[in-house]
């Protein structure tokens, strides 16, 4: 092998290499070719014929024929600085959490600079006058150029992203779910009452809270919320959430099932008005996702493929357009659902939630505590259960038994459905519209907990196991959740002798129930309250993790004197919000309810002595 | 080889160079300067920064600024003895907190023991917008305006040349009044009100403190009001990219104020209000026996053509949206204050009769209508960009009485 030969390959390597410099800002198309060239083709000239070579020449040089050269040996450690640090940003990454990949960045960017003036070195035996200035103009100007990590360490509001060249989306992208309506309607019907349809202008507990967050941390904040409760609004740059208005009235959307408002909007306005919230392809044109929660997935609307007058306003376009879906529906189905689908990771993406800041303090881990827990059992089909397997599954009897039938008017039958209507601890808001919501959601709940009681030593023992949940209970956000003991003991005459967990007048939790959640508080310890973006410490985490046992115990004063037989009533208790809280939002929105107290488990013993 | 090196050496400084050379950003249309130039040399300025440049401004001989005056309009403007069933105050319509500097309205409301908001208020009071966001303005025991008019701001309508909907008021003090006697607002007469103001011993003495006749009077309580609401003026991006922070705006607000002054949208909302300083007519483009089929094939665009208000099948549409109220401007002829575009994000629903919900759609109708453009989606982005960043807090001035000075 030739010298010249070996430097020309190193020279293309460095030009193909410095052209990805984020100074030049090569335009997207070329860049990923060129990086595709650069990357491939060098470890194929590393592997194959630099190395060799090298080994070869350092053998022929410096132990056959005892050479020394200063230069050559700093070129050789250079050449292996490069090498190592392209193979690893190749295999590893640059991906900004470890150290290794942004010094590997720099060292393969400044470093070939470096190598390259090394390498005239060792070729020249004379450095002549005008090189010499030549090339530290070179490395000057190499240097004073700040280059750019690709992962810089900055955590974002909201971390959608959307394809590529498009920057935010304008109305008229965000297809209406009512357009699905038409051929989806039993599927339609049940989104539409459920918790997905009502995140955000119709969910008086969020309008509060957003509005919240942007009193405490400003108006930029709201996006963190918006990421996942109202991704339309956030990829149409809108700066908050809002509702809607029926003159001066707000409308009665609590009570209002089938979306009835959105549909008679969408008549009215067509596509031309946005839909805030999540809507059908805010889930059903998600790309790609990323784990890691606060809205990481990427969403991609403009390059559906579309059948002819899809996107038309008049009637009779879209009745052609329908047509032509139906007549062969394969692309209309790719369009709108993928694999990806399916999987807990897709969840993820909103149902873990941390703080937007360097410390990354979990708020809401579900699908980690999902992760880690019995449900999440690939090598055994059978165990293995993913989040829509317990919350898209219809439930009947107390149980998920798979619903039958057709998602789409004149469809394939399919022996299980997977049912939108999103059921979980949310009973309250989507029962209002609709009962058949309400009895999704608390037939889930009864599956998740059974219980036990004893009495020993004047104490009442009172176990809770989570047997349902493929994550703790409860989940979500958890520190605004009440799930707790109601225990009641009679004694031979019916007399109440201990009880615990009753509710006071004004409807909140005495202060004597010990609810299964976790508490928040500042750096002072001081719990957060509705505050929750204030959390710097964990106060006490009394959740039940997935397949666990808690057990409580509680003292009965002047167990000796009892009269027995004594009469042993303990309830689970479930609230989703807690009255304080209720009260609060009903100052803005003074036509809501306050939720009832459901009763997961109930057990009842006799104690004879 | 020395010619490989020195060709090479070359080669590598010829790339850095070009590298330089290059452009790396879009190249915008003005630069910041001057698009700076141009918009204040189209009569766009900033809103006074001082007590001092704000009583140039706003500062009449019949209605001299001070101090105790702008206090008593303050106390007058949140008092609901104007009204005549003393439920509202100036306040309550033309909603904004007292105490500008407290933070913490909303989570106060929120948390109060004992209420005495409305539930529209706990959320909106923190727009500090002067408006109430109802389609319908609501005066004295639930009285809705006759023409289905909506509330206009208070903020920055000191700086105004001409007051309400149709322009056909002069001076703010001159608003005042009307508001205060009108049926389907205050429903208070003069003399009632003065009355309840005399009343009360406080007010008595504050008025001998702001006026050199010492009375109370109906002119008095006027001038008092329209005082205070001079003070109401808000401070943006805008004008701070205008006192020259080039980074004050965005690029896309930046390219939407040179949209503005190019396609003929400052031709009308113009001067330190953005708009308020003149009458003109709306719609002015009349589409009514015109068939539009510009966008009959462009997908994008639909749902926004003219035919969309059944214009050419249906009756006479006199606007380009439902004329709720009948409402048809001064003389009945469709003339209608330029509306002030200051604050416009926080004052929706927009025109009259507040029946376009969204900015953007108001923003598209306008430059159909009173321009003849159908603007594209990043025109109207760029535009709408712009508006935002005409949204600014009130000014905190510090009163000086002119003695001072």
């Amino acid at each position: 092998m030739k010298n010249i030969n070996m430097k020309i390959y190193i020279i293309l390597m460095f030009l193909s290499g410095v052209l990805q410099f984020s100074i030049f800002g090569l335009s997207w198309q070329y860049f990923r070719m060129v990086q595709a060239v650069h990357i491939l083709s060098s470890s194929f000239v590393a592997i194959f014929l630099l190395l060799p070579y090298v080994n070869m020449h350092i053998y022929q040089y410096m132990i056959v024929k005892k050479a020394k050269s200063t230069s050559g040996v700093i070129l050789g450690l250079l050449l292996f600085f490069i090498v190592a640090s392209g193979f690893y940003l190749f295999l590893v990454g640059n991906r900004g959490s470890d150290i290794f990949g942004i010094y590997s960045y720099y060292i393969h960017l400044y470093g070939s600079f470096v190598l390259l003036f090394f390498l005239f070195l060792h070729a020249k035996k004379k450095v002549s006058n005008i090189t010499k200035p030549i090339l530290s103009t070179v490395l000057l100007l190499s240097i004073s150029y700040p280059a750019v990590s690709y992962g810089k360490n900055v955590e974002k509001l909201t971390n959608i992203q959307l394809e590529e060249g498009v920057d935010r989306y304008h109305n008229e992208d965000w297809t209406s779910s009512v357009k699905c309506k038409s051929c989806h309607t039993k599927i339609f019907n049940q989104w539409a009452d459920s918790n997905h349809r009502h995140l955000t202008g119709t969910n008086p507990y969020y309008m509060v809270m957003e509005n919240l967050a942007a009193a405490d941390k400003g108006d930029e904040f709201r996006q963190w919320c918006m990421g996942c409760h109202n991704p339309s609004a956030v990829t149409t740059k809108q700066k908050r959430s809002t509702h809607n208005m029926n003159s001066n009235n707000m409308p009665n959307f609590l009570f209002q099932s089938g979306a009835k408002e959105l549909i008679g909007e969408f008549k009215t306005h067509g596509n031309s008005r946005l839909e805030q919230g999540v809507s059908c392809v805010a889930c059903h044109r998600i790309t790609k996702v990323d784990s890691k929660g606060n809205s990481s997935y990427s969403l991609d609307l403009t390059n559906r493929k579309k059948y002819v007058f899809e996107d038309s306003s008049s009637d009779i376009a879209n009745f052609l357009s329908e047509k032509f879906i139906n007549s062969n529906p394969l692309v209309h189905k790719q369009s709108y659902s993928k694999e990806l689908y399916k999987k807990s990771s897709y969840c993820a993406s909103c149902h873990d939630e941390f703080l937007p800041e360097p410390s990354k303090r979990e708020i809401v881990s579900t699908f980690k505590e999902w992760e880690q827990s019995p449900f999440n059992n690939p090598n055994d089909p059978k165990k293995h259960k993913t989040c829509i397997d317990c919350h898209m599954t219809y439930l009947k009897d107390n149980k998920h038994s798979a619903l039958k039938g057709t998602s789409t008017t004149g469809g394939a039958i399919k022996e299980d459905i997977k049912v939108h209507y999103f059921t979980g601890s949310n009973h309250f808001l989507s029962g209002l519209k609709s009962k058949e919501h309400e009895d999704q959601s608390i037939q889930l709940l009864r599956t998740s907990a059974k219980l036990d009681v004893e009495i020993k030593k004047g104490k009442v023992i009172v176990g809770v196991k989570n047997v349902g949940a493929g994550h703790h209970l409860p989940t979500g956000v958890s520190d605004f959740r009440e799930l707790w003991l109601d225990i009641t003991i009679k004694d031979k005459n019916s007399k109440v002798v201990f009880s615990s967990g009753k509710l006071k007048k004004d409807g909140n939790l005495d202060t004597d129930a010990r609810p299964f959640m976790k508490v928040f508080a500042d750096e002072n310890s001081k719990p957060v309250g509705l505050f929750f973006w204030r959390y710097k410490k964990l106060l006490s985490d009394t959740r039940i993790p997935a397949g666990k046992r808690r057990v409580e115990s509680f003292k009965i004063k002047n167990y000796k004197d009892l009269n027995y037989p004594l009469s042993i009533e303990v309830r689970l208790n479930f609230r989703i919000y807690p009255q304080w809280i209720t009260d609060i939002v009903s100052r803005a929105y003074p036509q809501l309810p306050s939720p009832p107290v459901i009763t997961i488990q109930t057990i009842k013993k006799r104690i004879a002595k | 080889m020395k010619f490989f090196a020195y060709l090479f050496a070359g080669l590598l400084i010829g790339i850095f160079v070009v590298s330089i050379l290059l452009p790396t950003k879009e190249k915008p249309l003005y630069s910041d300067d001057e698009l700076r130039r141009a918009a204040l040399s189209r009569d766009m300025q900033t809103t006074p920064k001082t007590y001092e440049e704000l009583l140039k401004l706003v500062d009449t001989k019949q209605n001299r600024l001070s101090k105790a005056k702008i206090e008593l309009g303050k106390d007058l403007y949140f008092d609901k003895i104007l009204s005549k069933s003393k439920d509202i105050s100036c306040a309550t319509c033309h909603l904004i907190s007292k105490d500008q500097k407290d933070k913490k309205i909303y989570i106060d409301a929120l948390s109060a023991k004992t209420n005495n908001k409305t539930d529209c208020i706990i959320c909106h009071l923190s727009d500090q917008s002067g408006v109430d966001r109802f389609e319908v303005a609501v005066g004295d025991a639930g009285r809705e305006n006759p023409f289905h008019l909506n509330t206009l701001t208070t903020l920055n309508a000191g700086l105004a040349k001409y007051q309400t909907w149709d322009g056909s008021v002069k001076t703010i003090e001159e608003q005042v009044g009307n508001s205060i006697k009108a049926k389907d607002q205050m429903n208070l007469s003069a003399s009632k009100a003065e009355q309840r103001v005399k009343a009360d011993d406080a007010y008595v003495k504050k008025f001998t403190l702001a006026f050199k006749d010492k009375k109370v009077s109906f002119e008095n309580i006027q001038k008092a009001i329209g005082a205070y609401l001079k003070t109401l003026i808000t401070r943006s991006d805008y004008d701070r990219f205008l006192d020259g922070d080039n980074g004050a705006m965005s690029k896309s607000a930046k390219k939407g104020l040179a949209n503005f002054l190019n396609f003929g949208c400052k031709g009308c909302h113009t001067g330190v209000t953005v708009g308020g300083q003149s009458i003109q007519k709306f719609p002015l483009r009349d589409y009514n026996s015109i068939i539009d089929v510009t966008n009959s094939f462009n997908e994008t665009q639909k749902g926004r053509e003219v035919s969309h208000f059944n214009f050419n099948a249906k009756i006479y549409h006199p606007f380009p949206f439902e004329n709720k109220g009948g409402f048809m401007g001064k003389d009945g002829d469709r003339l209608f204050r330029v509306p002030m575009l200051r604050n416009v994000t926080k004052t929706s629903p927009y025109f009259h009769n507040g029946a376009v919900k969204k900015l953007r759609r108001a923003v598209f109708l306008m430059a159909k209508h009173q321009l003849g453009m159908n603007l594209s989606d990043k025109q109207i982005d760029d535009i709408v960009e712009f508006l935002k960043a005409l949204e600014g807090d009130i000014v905190d001035y510090k009163v000086i009485d002119k003695a001072d000075l």
